[in-house]
């Protein structure tokens, strides 16, 4: 089938998460021309807090935002998964979960918004293991500041707290105060160890920013910030669209189109939920689709042109997957109070652990002190150990108000073997292929993960803890990551240092899959920064053509 | 009489963190409020409240449900809305709950237990399979949920139990940056479990 309109942009860019949808703001408020292309339907955030309130396993970060079968994400991390299939030594440690829907997978993010230290980008030059960026640090500062500014991030005085990541300009919002059960675990660890606990940069509001209200202390970043405190990538699709950028909804895109030359994109193709075909043209295109969806829409395009898949000369589409793997554990305290949960989810981190001489031998890794809610938890714990009644509600009580969690980023390398690759048994309603992924840890994030097995016994021990509760095995961040890596040699990566494909003059990829190395801090402000990066990159070449 | 232990309703709509808001912003005193009360519907208790339905002596086996409710509880009181609405969806887990749920009640009127414990021991030592129905009382009453749906959320005892230190998630009322004060002390309980130890599965993210 043909479609009856023509659509056509100056820029087409597949997918509204916070990549696609700061470059359409950026380019829109130059005058550009943007159509965005999203597989997922259009959303508003009452609709998942009803469905968040409605739902049973409260932890399950999937559970309020089902998927539409023509834009399948997987359900949870569950392996076998409905949709991931992954496979290999450590399957289960990269059973990721994202979302496909207008505004993407910010939606239940915590707001973490670290910036990547400037070794993390020259782990080969510094320490010799993985690979460098195609950037530095400096060639990105700019950006950073200009993602901080757009999400709205709050942040330490780096005279009181410097984090690593040199900084032209403060952050755009004063620190958020840290809660009692932090601030509890922050005087343990600076007594009591050699470490410190410092403040996490976050795009969460500590006054009113952007038209959003100040944070409230919900204690639910993820799975839906009920008051819009934080930012998500739907309030870049609002000033885009408002800044004149056209957002398609239910557009699934499943083939991309070049020249007779190979050198030049031409049109992607999408279906619509009733599997509608429609073309839509442009001159420049960004696919920002997440780092697995990315992936798989290039190797999904393959053709007689490019039976590898496109920008795939090197062979390196799909590979190199990482992810800051995490080790997690639960215990009760046997010190004072400290009610985790009042507050925002994700405040404090342990960051001595994120650069280090060792760096040539084991990852990098970072630990949060959850600030969870454990009311639930408290619950379903006192009833399966048989209390009831008053002595129930005691120990509701006390395990509510003394239960811990930690949990690490542990960082991964790349490694080309674990690749994500088209499903040959499972294909969506569409016809289009699940993604399946292999992956086995590399051994120098399995030396990580042990480090930090050592420091969470040493904390327990610390704070008297009892009834510890190792989450098996290791599991995933949902930092997925790698898949179209940046690289200086089209020989061994997918684009270049401004993440323009290699093999195609006009197709940009802004996406965690173009990250040569993962670092420890969350993905997503490194994201932002690299996406307003190709705007400005798209703006200079469109606007001085 | 059964009557007796529920409590007097509580309005959801204006007892919601925001109408508690609203209601300070308007300067609505207690007395307001009071005077509200009893004009209204003439129940005289502090806050908001609205007149209980009598109990109805139409339903006797969620009558009977309510009285091993308030029994494994330790409580004076409870919902009987909410308790209806959870007798209906446990009854819904499973085609046995309905005789088990009978069977627990008349073990109930057959003797004098003086707490929740003393009742839960005799109910697992009469019979082992009683283990999962009280399971299924305590987790729809303190956790809201039964037969694996949320029934209430925001009014499960769990919430009640801990509102002097924490809000239920989506429900802060305490304003920015209320996390900063110090929270209540809690001292360790000195209660033993009175049912044999359950396998607890923490559920997937």
């Amino acid at each position: 089938m043909s479609s009856d309109q023509n659509l056509s942009a100056d820029v087409v860019i597949v997918g509204s998460g916070v990549a696609g949808s700061s470059i359409a703001n950026e380019l829109a408020r130059a005058g550009i021309s943007v159509i965005v292309l999203e597989a997922g339907p259009r959303v508003d955030r009452q609709h998942f807090v009803d469905n968040f309130r409605n739902l049973e396993n409260k932890p399950s970060y999937q559970g309020p935002f089902p998927s539409t079968p023509w834009a399948v994400h997987p359900p949870n991390q569950m392996t076998p998964n409905q949709y991931l299939h992954t496979s290999g030594p450590n399957a289960e440690a990269y059973q990721q979960v994202y979302l496909r829907m207008m505004g993407g997978t910010t939606w239940h993010w915590a707001g973490c918004a670290w910036r990547y230290l400037p070794s993390d980008f020259e782990l080969k030059t510094r320490y010799g293991q993985g690979r460098d960026w195609a950037l530095k640090y400096d060639d990105l500062e700019p950006f950073y500041y200009q993602a901080e500014v757009m999400m709205g991030v709050c942040g330490p005085d780096p005279k009181v707290e410097d984090l690593g990541s040199p900084r032209q300009q403060p952050y755009p919002m004063e620190a958020l105060p840290i809660s009692y059960a932090a601030q509890q675990f922050r005087k343990l660890i600076t007594e009591k160890t050699p470490y410190r606990v410092v403040h996490e940069p976050q795009a969460r509001n500590t006054r009113p920013y952007d038209g959003r209200p100040t944070c409230e202390g919900h204690n639910n970043c993820m799975p839906i910030c009920p008051i819009g405190a934080m930012y998500n990538g739907g309030y870049s699709v609002y000033h885009a669209e408002a800044a004149g950028a056209k957002f398609v909804p239910n557009a699934v895109v499943y083939k991309i189109e070049r020249d007779s030359a190979n050198k030049k994109v031409t049109a992607v193709h999408y279906y619509d939920p009733d599997k509608g075909s429609h073309r839509v043209t442009g001159k420049y295109f960004v696919i920002a689709a997440h780092c697995i969806e990315t992936a798989k829409l290039l190797l999904v395009s393959a053709d007689e042109q490019s039976p590898d898949g496109i920008a795939n000369s090197s062979g390196h589409v799909g590979r190199n997957m990482m992810d800051h793997t995490g080790v997690q554990v639960t215990f009760i305290s046997g010190d004072k109070a400290l009610w985790p949960g009042r507050g925002p989810l994700e405040t404090n981190v342990i960051d001595n652990f994120r650069d280090g001489d060792w760096r040539g031998d084991r990852g990098a890794y970072l630990v949060h002190m959850v600030d969870d809610n454990q009311v639930d938890f408290a619950t379903q714990l006192a009833i399966s150990k048989g209390y009831v009644g008053k002595d129930l509600e005691d120990q509701i009580r006390y395990l509510a108000s003394h239960t811990v969690r930690l949990f690490s980023h542990n960082e991964a390398l790349p490694d080309p073997d674990n690749r994500l690759t088209l499903s040959k048994t499972h294909k969506d309603a569409l016809g289009i292929p699940h993604p399946d992924v292999y992956y086995k840890l590399p051994e120098y994030t399995v030396r990580s993960c042990e480090h930090t097995r050592g420091l969470f016994k040493d904390l327990i021990g610390l704070m008297h803890g009892t009834d510890e509760q190792w989450t098996p095995g290791y599991f995933p961040q949902d930092h997925p990551s790698g898949s179209t890596i940046m690289g200086v040699d089209p020989k061994d990566s997918v684009v270049d240092g401004h993440c323009r494909t290699h093999d195609h003059e006009n197709l940009f990829i802004a996406s965690s899959s173009v990250f040569s190395t993962v670092g420890t801090g969350n993905i997503t402000l490194t994201v932002a920064a690299l996406a307003l990066r190709v705007a400005d990159t798209l703006k200079k070449e469109l606007l001085h053509a | 009489m059964t009557k007796d232990r529920h409590c007097p309703l509580v309005d959801l709509h204006t007892s919601s963190p925001n109408a508690m808001r609203l209601n300070r912003l308007t300067r609505m005193s207690r007395r307001d409020t009071l005077m509200t009360g009893m004009a209204g519907v003439g129940v005289l208790a502090v806050g908001n409240v609205v007149a209980a339905e009598p109990a109805t002596g139409a339903e006797p086996e969620l009558e009977r449900f309510m009285k091993v409710s308030t029994r494994l509880t330790d409580r004076a009181c409870l919902d009987p809305r909410i308790g209806k609405a959870l007798y209906e969806r446990i009854l819904q887990s499973g085609p046995e709950l309905k005789a088990q749920l009978s069977k627990l009640a008349t073990l109930l009127e057959s003797g004098n237990y003086e707490n929740a414990s003393a009742f839960a021991k005799a109910a697992e030592q009469a019979d082992p399979a009683f283990k999962d129905v009280i399971h299924d009382i305590m987790t729809g009453w303190y956790r809201g949920v039964a037969d694996g749906k949320v029934v209430v959320y925001r009014s499960a005892l769990m919430f009640d139990v801990t509102k002097d230190a924490i809000y239920p998630k989506t429900y802060a009322a305490g304003g920015p940056f209320y996390w900063t004060t110090q929270p209540p002390e809690v001292d360790k309980p000195t209660g033993a479990p009175a049912l044999s130890p359950s396998k607890f599965d923490v559920e997937p993210t």
